[in-house]
């Protein structure tokens, strides 16, 4: 029984998803069926891959509020590059890509030339990246994608709803959760989220982290933004606003603590498909969209919350493991 | 009367016992040590005394009247200020506004009347001593200013009991003096001081009476005189310890680390050398630079000229990484700050400096890193149930070892520890001490930066020390006495 609760505490997300899954299963008839679980699989596709970044930000101990500005920028540039120039796809893509890492780059670079938090630069970029995006595109949508590009983010394997941009989010959702908990680059990733001051003096070059972790966000930005337009075939100054709330929210149920230091993959994931479930599940019960904004700030705020149950709760254990620990240590003198 | 006494005093936190049915007394001009290893309750006790926790059972008795449940302004009320480690001063507002911080001062309700309260604040700085003028902003004052200014508070605040903790750990040792006179002003005005220390010798100098606590529980309270050192550690661990600096058989041997005109990180022109199987120990103010010639030689900052050279080489490192591929390592002074990851399991703390060797093709080999773990736990004898502990904890004494088994399980053999055994236990000190000897044996040099003048004179073979970001003199182990390093760290080399 405790073990069950402790299980479903680490894994909140997890355990609300499936059970937000069951109630959408016996209520909606077509809801628990190979197709619309793909579907919702690559309606997210581009919100995951970017938390795979956004993630990685926030388990080094830092925050980035530019991501649906950066995604939409990077996304305006991509179709105009599309629709009016002639430069092939392929290239156009990894253009694409190259401009996001350069903005990230740029963002890592301002963080460490004015010695500030990332949330602060990102903050400043998000406005300046929105104001940008409306120039550029004079507030119009850019759409009649060529079908080429579209077929990135919309070409099927084996099943009609098993799309390039599912599949393509799923090798990155393995290769950063197999990163994150394997190799000496997580590793160092989490000591940093863990303590800054310390990783730096154990010897981890910190400043060079945090540009390879830069790049590293710029380039799932990158490419969230590409599956993003190709799916939808139309990008816009405000394609992708505001889906960093969407993301944060996520990733703080999937237990990634505000603070740094701690999180999985998988549970991110989770968190995010259950934000995308309950906004799913407001759109088909035809909520005003205003009230759903309020739900989502509840939602958010409940997230950090959570946030900060998890860290209590973990201070009430220490209290009592420290008492054991120091109980031992007497006894064995 | 005594002005201050708990009185059965019980306080359990969630799974554990803190305070256990705790009773003590302290008098009017006196100054009383509270000592006990750490998690003995000492701080807890302070907390309930001052308000900020509430005892579950028990009373305080402040001048004959009895709280339970006292709050922190009911505290306040009954003349009690604490002096905590943290020192609680606004930096960029003047000693006089820090003084009278929250207190009206002449007549107007909007607009504090800065002339009044200049003068007034003259007039404490005049009592406790002090020659800092009260306009002066509290971020230009040296530690001990600050700590002298947070006792005028308490003298503002007309207080009958000062309760301080630790206040010897973050002054230097020549400005400890200056401390004690005013506290033992304070104690002459009728205070009851409350002096919380590890440091056994300035107790004895400075307190009339001692009470011990352990794990919770009240065990003695003894005058000093009369008092043994070894009955005092007695009462403290619950048992008799050896000798506190174990005696060192160690083979002084080639220089492993010189600097020649190192300058830079506020530093000037430093020209130091040990040897392997050395202790050179480094004195000092706090201040005087010798924390900043240790980030420049294990790598975190860059000198801006001069030489380091690594056995007989001269190496250039451009980070913590390039000092430690040389043997160069750094156990830091603040073991919290910038020793530990607090939260991650101590098999997470003991390989995080190795993490990059343990692996192949960039993948951690778990297997390793665990093999490693469990070696300096075993070697270092780290007293914890489990590897998977969180850092947290593990007791004072604990995690300055494992901030010790990352840097040794990097490979370092030439190994600065700074402050090493700043606020542990007297048995953890032992050990530590036990462990820089053994290392000293098999052929490491060591840097030991210290505040703590016994230590300083114990375990060094030679000392250098610092004064405003240069090296003052050296002294050989025949040279050694306090009065003689005090000098050198006030920049007194006649």
């Amino acid at each position: 029984m405790k073990r069950t609760i402790d299980f479903c505490q680490k894994n909140l997300a997890l355990v609300l998803l499936v059970t937000a899954g069951a109630i959408f299963s016996a209520t909606t008839a077509n809801f628990f069926t190979l197709t619309n679980i793909l579907n919702i699989l690559n309606q997210n596709a581009y919100t995951i891959i970017a938390m795979c970044g956004v993630a990685l930000i926030m388990i080094g101990g830092d925050l980035d509020m530019s991501v649906g500005y950066h995604m939409s920028i990077c996304g305006v540039l991509c179709a105009m590059m599309l629709t009016r120039t002639a430069i092939p796809v392929p290239v156009v893509v990894a253009l694409t890509v190259l401009l996001s890492v350069a903005a990230a780059t740029l963002t890592t670079f301002l963080t460490e030339l004015l010695a500030i938090p990332r949330i602060f630069v990102t903050i400043g970029e998000a406005t300046l990246f929105q104001g940008c995006a409306y120039v550029i595109t004079n507030s119009k949508t850019i759409s009649n994608l060529p079908a080429a590009f579209k077929n990135i983010a919309q070409g099927a394997l084996g099943h009609p709803s098993l799309t390039y941009a599912t599949l393509i989010m799923a090798v990155f959702v393995a290769a950063m959760s197999f990163t994150l908990s394997h190799t000496y680059f997580g590793r160092h990733v989490f000591s940093m989220g863990g303590n800054l001051t310390a990783a730096r003096l154990a010897g981890i070059n910190t400043r060079r982290m945090k540009y390879i972790i830069g790049i590293l966000v710029g380039f799932f930005l990158g490419v969230a933004a590409v599956i993003l337009i190709g799916r939808t075939g139309a990008a816009a100054a405000n394609t992708a606003a505001g889906v960093e709330i969407n993301i944060l929210t996520g990733i703080l149920l999937g237990g990634v603590s505000i603070r740094g230091g701690e999180g999985k993959i998988s549970n991110c994931v989770a968190g995010i498909l259950l934000v995308a479930l309950i906004s799913n599940g407001m759109q088909l019960a035809g909520w005003n969209p205003y009230y759903q904004y309020i739900a989502k700030g509840v939602i958010m705020l409940c997230a950090l919350g959570f946030d900060m149950f998890q860290m209590r709760r973990r201070s009430v254990m220490n209290n009592q493991r420290k008492e054991e620990i120091v109980k031992t240590a007497a006894r064995e003198g | 009367m005594p002005i201050l006494e708990v009185a059965n005093i019980t306080k359990r936190y969630p799974g554990v016992t803190a305070l256990d049915d705790v009773s003590m007394s302290f008098e009017r001009g006196e100054i009383h040590a509270l000592m006990g290893e750490n998690g003995a309750g000492k701080s807890t006790l302070v907390k309930i005394i001052a308000g900020a926790e509430s005892a579950d059972d028990g009373e305080v008795i402040v001048g004959g009247k009895a709280f339970r449940g006292m709050t922190p302004l009911d505290a306040k009320r009954a003349g009690i200020s604490v002096i905590y480690q943290e020192l609680n001063l606004a930096p960029s507002l003047s000693v006089a506004e820090n003084l009278f911080i929250g207190k009206r001062v002449g007549n107007s309700r909007v607009r504090p009347d800065f002339g009044e309260m200049n003068r007034r604040a003259a007039e404490v700085l005049r009592e406790l001593g002090s020659n800092v003028k009260p306009e002066t902003l509290v971020f230009e004052l040296s530690a001990s200013q600050q700590q002298l200014v947070e006792i005028g508070k308490a003298l503002v605040d007309n207080c009958k009991v000062l309760i301080m903790d630790e206040p010897s750990a973050a002054i230097a040792v020549a400005e400890v003096e200056n401390m004690f006179r005013v506290v033992r002003q304070m104690r002459d005005r009728g205070v009851a001081v409350i002096y919380i220390s590890h440091r056994i010798d300035e107790v004895f100098e400075l307190c009339g009476r001692v009470s011990i606590l352990r794990d919770g529980q009240y065990i003695a309270t003894e005058r000093t005189e009369g008092l043994s050192r070894r009955g005092l550690i007695r009462h403290m661990v619950g048992r008799e310890l050896s000798e506190t600096f174990p005696r060192r058989a160690a083979r002084v041997g080639e220089a492993a680390l010189e600097a020649v005109g190192l300058t830079g990180n506020g530093d000037f022109n430093i020209n130091l050398t040990v040897r392997r199987g050395e202790v050179l120990g480094l004195a000092g103010l706090v201040g005087a630079g010798r924390a900043e010639f240790a980030k420049m030689v294990c790598g975190d900052v860059r000198p801006a000229s001069g030489e380091l050279r690594v056995n007989g080489r001269v190496r250039r490192f451009g980070s913590v990484a390039d000092a430690l591929a040389e043997g160069v390592g750094l156990i830091p002074e603040d073991r919290k700050r910038e020793g530990l990851f607090m939260d991650f399991a101590i098999d997470w703390n003991i390989p995080s400096m190795s993490f990059k060797r343990l692996s192949r093709f960039g993948i951690v080999s778990q297997k390793k890193a665990e093999a490693l773990t469990d070696r300096y736990v075993d070697a270092l004898r780290i007293k914890t149930p489990s590897t998977r502990q969180a850092a947290r904890n593990l007791s004072g004494g604990n995690q300055q070892k494992v901030v010790v088994a990352r840097t040794l399980a990097a490979e370092a053999d030439i190994l600065i520890f700074d402050e090493p055994t700043r606020g542990i236990d007297v048995g953890s000190k032992q050990e530590i001490y036990s462990l820089m000897n053994g290392l000293a044996e098999s052929g490491s040099a060591i840097i030991m930066i210290t505040s703590d003048m016994e230590e300083l004179l114990g375990m060094s073979d030679r000392v250098a020390v610092m004064y405003e970001g240069r090296v003052t003199g050296e002294l050989t182990r025949g040279e050694f006495s306090q009065q003689r390093a005090l000098e050198l760290a006030s920049g007194y080399t006649a």
